[in-house]
């Protein structure tokens, strides 16, 4: 079965041999080749930074494949272009790494819950042959070539340096591998090329999985950080954002304490008026100076009357403010926001227009 | 993350019911600086309350706001009902426990790595671990920095730091938006009654 796999691994030939046992393996190598080919188009930066390839260098891999026919195509073109990467750029280092990598398909392949995560490290064990990615799953199915792969790992590991792409393709992997498996009840953990898998490390590892995958929701969130790289930048944006809001915060409740002579006087008008013309308004006006000359008493006594004339809507709930037309006493205008559960929904119906 | 538009109406009402209550009436002077702190306090509580003490840096917020003697009247005025457990849960919560989570930490880290032996690492050149030293002082400035701007910052660990920014942003936008709508709608009455 190995030997089938291996070649179908390399797939130099055009038409694609397909022997019994190999047919229910290939069929779930294609679904998942398949869900391989559809996530470079969301994230196609991360996919070819698995393959180790700079973008451009990855498509015209992808699309010069010589071998192009309908949808079983593209993995076969995903296989044969890593593959001919691998062979045109990296020396096969031994059979044995080859028969480690089928077996690892094999292994992946008959996994019950296949993510997209094993699948994105054997492209880039593929490209990269560094081959020691140990994955401990508590499928016992798989213990027995699970061992078998760790011990020859560890050989490799033993007898290669470690190349510095080869160490942040794993990262990246591990990324993306522990981004979805958060999602499953148990968490796939990968031993880094030559690191230590006592816990401790690994569980350093998890937590920083943790931060990036909250670093990238804080990125997406603040404008202008999903282009920056690294972590320091990334928080030099992210303080200036809160910096700038919390600034704003401060001038614009300024702003309003230099509107309102009363805190609570001008909140029943501004409410009061009608939607349409206040969108309009809004725009000049927050472009005018922040500060504004203190209004007199006899003004916001005006605003207060006025509003109520012209809007009928609203006069059967500020009817039954009538009463208190001059300025209301904060105890009176709570209790009459309180008992009036259509106060709270005319807000929010307003605000429905206006924000 | 909650509804925006929904986040804001619920900050407006309690804002709005905050400022009332806030006792302004004629005999209080009415200098700048009372109507700016008070609004803004109003403002901070109204949207610390809509958390319903979910997020650190709300409870932090209402545990600083119960803290001085002016602000803790407002401060139960505006949470209401509710206002009893969340002081409870605000004024233990923060400081005690988070400072007593790092330190049980810090002595469970110290009485592991002195028992247990290293594993031999591949040791990187010097350029790259001077390279890396200089990155985690640069990351853990910034980190320090962002603990001093969100509320209740200082006793959160950095994953919770930087779910409690995500929150903390979403609500700081929410509350300038709201701010400069009533602004300029303020600005606007004003205008058109001159």
């Amino acid at each position: 079965m190995e030997p089938n796999s291996a070649s179908y691994v390399l797939g130099s030939c055009p038409t694609r041999p397909e022997p019994e046992e190999t047919v229910l393996e290939s069929l779930q190598f294609r679904d998942e080749i398949q869900r391989l080919m559809t996530v470079p188009p969301e994230n196609a930066s991360s996919f070819t930074a698995l393959l180790e390839l700079p973008a451009t260098q990855a498509m015209q891999l992808l699309h010069s494949s010589p071998h192009s026919a309908g949808g079983g195509g593209d993995e076969h073109k995903a296989y044969s272009s890593s593959s001919s990467f691998t062979n045109g750029n990296l020396t096969f280092p031994s059979n044995k790494a080859l028969i480690e990598r089928a077996a690892k398909f094999s292994v992946y392949a008959a996994a019950a819950d296949a993510e997209i995560s094993p699948e994105t490290s054997p492209v880039p064990s593929n490209s990269s042959a560094n081959l020691d990615k140990v994955k401990t799953e508590p499928a016992e199915t798989d213990s027995n070539p699970g061992s078998s792969n760790k011990t020859q790992t560890q050989k490799l590991a033993k007898r290669k340096e470690r190349e510095k792409k080869g160490k942040e393709s794993a990262k990246k992997s591990k990324n993306q591998s522990c981004e979805d498996a958060e999602k499953l009840p148990y968490v796939h953990v990968r031993a880094r090329r030559g690191q230590a898998t006592d816990s401790h490390s690994l569980a350093e590892r998890a937590r920083r999985e943790k931060i990036n995958a909250r670093m990238k929701l804080l990125q997406e969130l603040v404008p202008g950080c999903s282009k920056i790289s690294g972590t320091a930048l990334v928080l030099d944006e992210i303080i200036n954002h809160v910096q700038s809001l919390q600034r704003q915060v401060e001038l614009l409740s300024m702003r309003l304490a230099a509107v309102n002579p009363r805190i609570d006087c001008n909140f029943d008008s501004v409410f009061a008026t009608e939607g349409g013309p206040l969108i309009d308004s809004n725009i000049p006006s927050m472009v005018s100076p922040l500060l504004w000359p203190e209004n007199p008493f006899t003004g916001n006594r005006q605003n207060f009357q006025q509003p109520w004339n012209f809007d009928a809507l609203q006069q059967p709930l500020w009817g039954r403010e009538e009463e208190n037309h001059t300025f209301i006493t904060p105890e009176n205008s709570l209790l009459s926001y309180d008992s009036s559960a259509n106060s709270a929904s005319l807000h929010s119906n307003q605000l429905k227009m206006e924000l | 993350m909650r509804h925006p538009s929904s986040l804001k109406q619920e900050f407006l009402k309690k804002w709005i019911l905050g400022l009332q209550r806030c006792g302004f009436s004629s005999k209080k002077s009415t200098s700048i600086m009372e109507r700016k702190k008070a609004i803004k306090l109003s403002a901070d509580l109204a949207m610390a309350s809509t958390r319903n003490g979910r997020t650190c840096w709300s409870r932090a917020l209402i545990a600083n706001a119960s803290r001085d003697h002016e602000s803790k009247i407002l401060a139960e005025q505006i949470l209401g009902p509710e206002s009893q457990s969340l002081k409870k849960a605000s004024s233990t919560v923060p400081p005690v426990i988070c400072s007593r989570r790092i330190r049980s930490k810090k002595i469970l880290k110290r009485s592991c790595s002195s028992h247990v032996r290293r594993v031999r690492k591949i040791a990187l050149p010097q350029k790259v671990l001077s390279a890396n030293s200089v990155a985690k002082r640069l990351v853990q400035k910034r980190t320090n920095i962002l603990k001093s701007l969100v509320p209740g910052g200082e006793y959160m660990d950095d994953i919770s730091l930087i779910e409690e920014t995500l929150d903390y942003i979403a609500y700081l936008r929410a509350q300038v938006d709201v701010m400069r709508f009533v602004a300029s709608a303020t600005e606007v009455v004003n205008q058109n009654s001159d």
